[in-house]
């Protein structure tokens, strides 16, 4: 049951990027309602679909990495709608379902076909997995308005006076939504993989050992920290920023993937 | 319209007369009121207004004979400035029935402008409505017309986006800024040289909220009266240089045969506002802004032909949504023709239902004349009976003339109900005042 409310979740956000993106070039805002409709129902089918699943296994839906993977679509896809209505950045999702898309599609085949290995359940794993989340959410975000930031950097350097000028949402509203983006995700990310590294002694036996996952997790919260860190000292901002994010996104899909694909202590 | 009463427009415009003709034509608010009453008071129209601004002189009226109509308005109009009707003539177009009232909801809703969906011309209408109102030349008919446009305009308005980008330069670059900031509250302005551009621009920034505004210009007296005009703060020409870090927006506009702001000084002033954009709206021609400055990270320039290009793809935006404009307004059209309609059975269904009401009443009166001993019971018996017969007598002719007004042939039968039931005077519209 699961597994087909994911996959219809899936097939609304196909949907909904294709009206978000169209909504970008055309004149009209139907479109944007369109995605945005779409959007709002395949959440609705997503967030089923993790109570569904929380119901048949009988206990958290976040235990193995593809769970933790639509956690974060989860997540990434409320943040969208958050921002998109407080800050009126209208077409964000057109930038945020791609990725969202990208991420959802990698798994395998939805959630059907993998194997329910027996998760360490121990509380402090557990935090450690909730708070990652969240931090990955956003930096989903982040990267979503990074892409923005840089479209309309060009069209304003390029002088540009088409449809896409127009629909994109001023310069420095991205700036400041990608720093908010950033400063909300980063602590999440940074305190969560500090959990992972303290209960990994626990939960391995100990803290050296090889694992993909954990290894790329800390190139990507090296790049996040030194992003930030440019912003706070004034030196990096705008399409440097933005160029950041995009490298750090980059190595955090790594990350995913290695968590997805690579056997490792985190496993799949 | 209601028995042979048509409506029409007859006006010249921007595009039929030369300002010198229309100049003459513009009249004072007295006047036109005068004029209104003159010509309801003369007969040959039923209802009347005048619309009076730069760009168009229009008469708004009902009248039987409309050519009449229109030849009495415009020569009434013509005769304060010794125009003739004959001069005239040639000038108006003259416009009936369901295109009259096409025109009115595109003048409006602004369709009708020299620019394309200026807001003002929607306020004149209102104007020249409430005047005719108050001089009480407003009939049903134009009170249903000037009605629907004003929501006909409206939804122009919100449905399209024919009034949102700017078609002038000086407002092209507010719309540029809005792009780069987030919002313009609290964004530093300085304004370099003089100029009707340039100080319009730094203007508009102004009432959007851009403060504080500095003003700088090579000769020091004119830069403290210009910053004296526009509310701001003079700066020296020579701290040029030091102010860029300081400002948001810049506009300049001065005869400099060299560019006055460099690479370098950018670079510099970006350096202290960190990461923050800074603007540059160059109107100056030969250019004030190297043109490498845009190229400089979180610098922005936009010159002349920059802006230019804007106003031109604004424009041509703006002619894209007229084309959506027209098709709402034509939908408009038929709803209107349709409220005309109604317009047009309701006096004979009131007379109607007043005549068999009459009728019941004495009918009724007489009866109970005849039965001094009837009760409470019979009298009221019989009240019900009379006004049920009545009721179920209108229902059948009633359905007819509603339907027969939705389908566009109401006048047939206000006539025949009207000869049929011997009602008087009606089928037309003064029947009802």
């Amino acid at each position: 049951m699961n597994a087909v409310l994911y996959d219809v979740a899936l097939t609304a956000y196909i949907l909904a990027a294709a009206a978000a993106i169209g909504s970008l070039f055309g004149r009209r805002d139907q479109l944007a309602w369109v995605a945005l409709l779409l959007t709002q129902a395949g959440w609705i089918c997503h967030t089923a679909a993790v109570v569904a699943r929380g119901l048949e296994l009988g206990r958290l839906p976040f235990m193995t990495m593809p769970e933790v993977i639509s956690l974060v679509i989860w997540a990434a896809v409320l943040l969208d709608f958050w921002i998109e209505r407080r800050h009126r950045v209208r077409p964000l999702s057109a930038f945020v379902l791609p990725v969202v898309l990208a991420l959802g599609l990698g798994l395998p085949t939805g959630l059907r076909s993998i194997a329910l290995d027996t998760p360490v359940r121990s509380g402090w794993i557990m935090v450690h997995v909730a708070l990652v989340l969240v931090g990955l959410a956003a930096l989903v975000l982040n990267f979503g308005i990074a892409l923005m930031y840089l479209v309309r950097e060009r069209q304003l350097r390029h002088k540009r006076t088409g449809a896409l000028h127009r629909r994109l949402p001023p310069l420095e509203t991205l700036d400041r939504l990608a720093v908010g983006t950033l400063t909300i995700g980063f602590p999440f990310l940074t305190v969560g993989l500090a959990l992972g590294v303290l209960s990994a002694p626990a939960a391995w036996g100990s803290l050296l050992t090889f694992d993909p996952l954990a290894l790329f997790s800390l190139m990507m919260w090296v790049i996040y920290a030194a992003t930030l860190l440019g912003r706070v000292m004034g030196q990096w901002g705008g399409r440097r920023a933005a160029y950041y994010a995009i490298a750090g996104f980059c190595v955090l899909l790594a990350t995913l993937s290695a968590g997805v694909f690579l056997h490792g202590r985190h496993g799949s | 319209m209601t028995a042979g009463r048509i409506l029409f427009v007859a006006g010249l415009n921007h595009r039929t007369a030369p300002v010198e003709v229309r100049e003459q034509l513009a009249l004072e608010e007295e006047k036109i009121r005068e004029i209104l009453g003159d010509l309801a008071g003369r007969g040959l129209l039923d209802e009347v207004m005048i619309i009076s601004t730069c760009n168009r002189v229009e008469v708004y009226g009902v009248a039987a004979v409309p050519g009449e109509a229109r030849t009495a308005a415009f020569g009434r109009l013509g005769s304060h400035r010794g125009l003739h009707w004959r001069d005239l003539e040639p000038l108006v177009y003259t416009v009936t029935g369901d295109e009259a009232a096409l025109h009115a909801f595109r003048v409006a809703a602004s369709l009708d402008s020299m620019i394309l969906g200026e807001p003002q011309i929607l306020g004149q209408v209102k104007d020249a409505f409430a005047l005719a109102q108050s001089a009480g030349t407003v009939g049903p008919v134009l009170h249903a017309l000037m009605s629907q446009a004003f929501g006909a305009a409206k939804r122009v308005r919100t449905e399209t986006e024919i009034g949102r980008l700017a078609v002038s330069v000086s407002y092209a670059a507010v719309e540029l800024a809005r792009k780069i900031f987030d919002g313009l509250e609290g964004k530093a302005v300085l304004l370099v040289g003089a100029g009707e551009m340039s100080e319009l621009a730094a203007r508009h920034l102004v009432d959007n909220g851009a403060l504080p505004l500095y003003v700088s210009n090579r000769t020091w007296s004119r830069a403290q009266e210009l910053a004296r005009g526009l509310g701001g703060t003079a700066v020296p020409f020579d701290q040029l240089a030091a102010t860029l870090s300081l400002v948001d927006i810049v506009v300049t506009s001065t005869a400099a045969p060299e560019p006055i702001i460099t690479v370098a000084q950018v670079r510099a002033a970006l350096e202290k506002r960190r990461t923050r954009p800074l603007f540059f709206i160059d109107i100056a021609v030969p250019r004030n802004v190297e043109p490498a400055v845009n190229d400089v990270e979180n610098a922005f320039c936009y010159d002349i032909d920059d802006l230019r290009s804007v106003v031109e793809a604004n424009l041509k935006e703006r002619q894209r949504e007229a084309l959506r404009a027209q098709t709402l307004l034509e939908g408009e059209v038929v709803k209107f023709a349709g409220r005309l309609q109604q317009l047009e059975v309701v006096p004979t269904i009131v007379s109607l239902r007043e005549k068999l009401e009459a009728i019941r009443r004495a009918e009724l009166e007489r009866a109970l004349g005849r039965l001094p001993g009837a009760g409470e019971e019979t009298r009221r018996v019989m009240e019900a009976l009379s006004q049920a017969i009545v009721n179920k007598m209108l229902h059948a002719p009633m359905v007819k003339l509603k339907d027969s007004s939705r389908a566009g042939h109401a006048r047939r039968w206000t006539e025949m109900i009207s000869e049929l039931f011997g009602l008087r005077g009606s089928g037309r519209p003064d029947s009802q005042e």
